[in-house]
């Protein structure tokens, strides 16, 4: 049988659960094994209650699951907070004393202070957990000495050995893996699959501020910055990051910006200005529960409105909403070739449950694809009959050459009032109307760019979830449950919210009895945009709006539940239509 | 800008809004002409793309001093090699008759008929407490002498401000002609403009008179020379080499055995 197990780490900030998920992941991945990686964590620097969630399987992983079969408290006192979520026959691992019998009393503290330091508990953890999974210490060999120099390994180690001596005999066979075929892997969050598509994309300037969940982003970009030529900043504030990246892209580099929903609010002004200049540039946005600042380390999808509509003025934007690493490294690439391309800005819209999962990909998933930039350059550069440049020339899909300043003999000028074309500020109304339609056109250009949405599942059936962003996995294996129980019933992922793929989403939602979309929110953003912009039916929304994504087990009952009371209402309608009919004749 | 003996592609000239920040349209080099505030955020990128490119600011006191006094404070930090001008006449004139950040207190306009509580914001001492590398006041009345320090301003390796004082004559009847006749008074060439207590001695001068010329002067790396990507061929020139992130994901990758 196919093994699928919860592992959870919990504690408080600093006491090394993030180091001893990374390792029990990387451990099962070279073992054989795939994860899935998720992150509950609360806005401190140090204590609080953490935890780190590894599920493992024999097939690759892509979602959470709420129930853990092992559980491991490096603060005894979270004991009584996550027992309750341990599954039927699961063991937790405290150091305390506790009366219920799924819980093993284990000296975690002692074996940290004999290795050498208190805060080596979080090792002497991993050794057990080595332990019960059946894995030989000596594959962390290597992850060890990357991970440690010197002294610091040698207790490392010792505290690891500890671990899997205590451990030896006292846990038994239930959790044991047994050895299986490994290949290379890799290893990822999501955000730093989409910093790194970015990159892949041509990406030359960054700027930000740091904000949960955006900051990982940012950190992949400064970090890996001078490798590849790219400049990053951090900014006084978003406000000058978005501008930033406008000036940067104005002087031709591939730029962006990644921030969360209330940096985004700063940065609206600054998007309705790349509108107006027609500057390419990527925004990523984390989304996470506002209003305000919310929950800053918890995950919500409330910003697709506010994404759609943020700026004022009417212009063209592309939204792209990832719904894996993979996807996000993809359309990272993506997002940075159509804006330069359409000279747009693209948002890649994400959450905090995203940004944040890591898991295990197959490296040919991985698609680097050539950087061919859009700019004209030297001959290429048109000239107007008076020998200018013009920046904003009127062309039959609304894309003007953009040239870059600095071009020997040309003058490029762009300019936030409305302009002729030659971007210098203007008052009349003919040259307005023509700089709108140009604007306008672009966006239809753009649209005949749209990526359809991806589906899976029965052509037709009893119900189709559909959703945006990272409930892509949690909405794919809901339908694998569903479809086992013999439900017929299909799932959406839209990679692509706007230009919004009107066309494919009004003739596949009819196909199925009832169309219902999976939501991070409680108002159904994604909703109310498919009837406006397909006008397909939509039965209802499946909604979550604790700060935690949605899992396989928490949704697939609501979502069954939920397409039975549609199934019924529709059912119901019919024969009350049908019902008046035959009165009538 | 002929002075500067460089070709007009290779000037980019970057304004906010306000009746300054329209100044670029009526010259011929690179324009960017931004947001309301944002005119140096936007510069300073420009300048870290492209470090070749003459890039100078030239805006308003509303511009620089209030809507974007934020990016004002930082980019003095930062020290990226660029020029801001600022047409300081202590009005906001496109907005019709509103006090300026910089407006004396008491002074009476549009939205403040009682006249200003807030006390005045000393552009020059702020920029000098901050280090900036070369600070300066003109005064629009006195052509060749400010152009000749726009023209050192722009000459000046760093950020270099340059505060001219510019009545406006349709909504400041106060800060006139006549009253900067009677109250400016050019630095006397004694002044040891590396002195930054002296220079900070001057920037605070304002009530009794005010002083012209360059305050302040001292020089430290730039923000282009600091950072570990920018020095090389300009951002848009430069390539990614798919090898490169065949590396980075190489790193991201668990090999067994």
């Amino acid at each position: 049988m196919a093994a699928d197990l919860n592992i959870r780490i919990t504690g408080g900030a600093g006491q090394g659960v993030h180091t001893l998920g990374a390792i029990i992941s990387r451990m099962a991945v070279l073992w054989g094994y795939h994860f899935h990686a998720t992150q509950d964590y609360m806005s401190r620097i140090r204590g609080g209650r953490n935890s780190y969630s590894v599920r493992i399987g024999s097939d690759p992983v892509r979602a959470g699951r709420d129930e853990a079969d092992i559980l491991l408290c490096l603060a005894p006192g979270h004991l009584p907070h996550f027992l309750p979520r341990l599954s039927k026959g699961g063991l937790a691992l405290a150091d305390t004393p506790s009366a219920s019998p799924q819980v093993l009393s284990s000296p975690l503290k002692q074996m940290a202070v004999s290795a050498g330091s208190p805060i080596l508990a979080n090792m002497a953890g991993a050794g057990i957990l080595a332990c019960a999974l059946g894995i030989p210490l000596d594959i962390l060999a290597p992850l060890l000495a990357a991970d440690f120099k010197g002294d610091f390994l040698e207790k490392n180690r010792k505290a690891l050995a500890l671990g899997e001596e205590w451990a030896m005999g006292r846990l038994g066979d239930t959790f044991r893996l047994s050895r299986a075929p490994s290949s290379p892997r890799v290893v990822m969050s999501g955000n730093e699959a989409l910093a790194l598509g970015a990159i892949a994309g041509g990406c030359k300037f960054a700027a930000g501020y740091p904000m949960t969940p955006g900051t990982g982003i940012l950190s992949v970009l400064a970090d890996n910055g001078p490798a590849v030529g790219l400049v990053f900043e951090q900014a006084e504030d978003e406000i000058a990051a978005l501008n930033m990246a406008i000036g940067a892209s104005y002087a031709g580099a591939r730029a962006m910006v990644a921030t969360s929903g209330g940096g985004f609010a700063l940065m609206v002004e600054a998007l309705s200005l790349a509108g107006m200049l027609e500057t390419p540039v990527v925004i990523a946005l984390g989304m996470r529960p506002g209003p305000a600042t919310g929950m800053p380390t918890r995950t919500e999808q409330g910003d697709l409105d506010f994404v759609l509509s943020a700026g004022h003025g009417e212009f063209p934007r592309l939204v792209l909403s990832p719904g894996s690493p993979e996807e996000a490294f993809d359309l990272a690439q993506h997002a940075m070739d159509l804006a330069e391309a359409y000279q747009v800005p693209a948002f890649l819209l994400t959450d905090q449950y995203l940004a944040d999962t890591i898991v295990d990909m197959d490296p040919a998933k991985f698609d680097i694809r050539p950087v061919r930039r859009h700019l004209v350059r030297g001959t290429e550069v048109p000239r107007a009959a008076n020998g200018r440049y013009l920046r904003y020339a009127v062309t039959g899909d609304g894309v003007s050459p953009m040239a870059v300043p600095g071009e020997p003999g040309i003058t490029v000028v762009a300019g936030s009032d409305e302009h002729t074309e030659d971007g210098h500020l203007t008052e009349d109304h003919d040259a307005r109307i023509r700089m709108v339609e140009k604007r306008r056109w672009k966006g239809e250009a753009l649209a005949q760019r749209t990526l359809p949405p991806l589906v899976s599942g029965p052509p037709n059936g009893d119900a189709v979830l559909i959703g945006f962003g990272s409930t892509k996995e949690v909405i794919e294996e809901t339908r694998q449950i569903l479809a086992r129980e013999g439900i017929a019933v299909a799932a959406v992922h839209l990679r692509q919210v706007w230009p919004f793929p009107a066309k494919e989403m009004a003739e596949i939602a009819p196909r199925y009895d009832a169309a219902l979309t999976v939501e991070n929110n409680i108002s159904g953003q994604l909703a109310r945009l498919i009837r406006r912009e397909s006008g397909a039916e939509i039965a209802g929304t499946v909604s979550r709006y604790d700060g935690l994504p949605f899992t396989p087990e928490t949704l697939a009952p609501e979502a069954r539940k939920r397409i039975w009371e549609a199934l019924s209402t529709r059912m119901s309608r019919t024969h009350g239509a049908k019902g008046a009919e035959t009165s009538g004749s | 800008m002929e002075k500067l003996g460089r070709e007009k592609h290779e000037i980019v000239l970057v304004s906010g809004i306000g009746q300054a920040a329209k100044l670029p349209h009526y010259v011929d080099v690179n324009v960017f002409d931004g947001l309301h505030g944002r005119a140096l955020p936007a510069a300073a990128a420009i300048k870290m793309s492209n470090p070749a490119m003459t890039v100078v600011v030239t805006s308003g006191d509303g511009d620089i001093y209030g809507e974007g006094g934020n990016h004002f404070l930082h980019n003095i930090r930062r020290n990226v090699d660029i020029a801001l001008f600022v047409h300081d006449n202590q009005v906001y004139g496109l907005t019709k008759g509103q006090p300026s950040p910089t407006s004396d207190a008491g002074w009476a306009g549009s939205l403040n008929r009682t006249g200003v509580i807030s006390g005045p914001f000393p552009p020059l001492a702020v920029a000098i407490a901050l280090g900036c590398g070369f600070v300066a006041r003109g005064y629009a009345a006195d052509v060749e002498f400010t152009a000749d320090l726009m023209l050192q301003a722009i000459r000046f390796k760093g950020f270099a401000l340059v505060d001219i004082l510019q009545p406006c004559i349709t909504y400041n009847k106060k800060n006139t002609y006549q009253w900067y006749g009677r109250m400016a008074y050019k630095i006397l060439p004694e002044h040891d403009a590396t002195d930054r207590m002296k220079a900070f001695a001057l920037a605070l001068e304002w009530e009794e008179r005010i002083p012209l010329g360059v305050l302040y002067r001292s020089v430290r790396s730039t923000f282009e020379e600091m950072h570990p990507a920018i020095p090389g061929p300009p951002l848009h020139a430069r390539e990614t080499l798919p090898a490169t992130v065949q590396e980075m994901l190489r790193k991201r990758t668990l090999t067994p055995g």
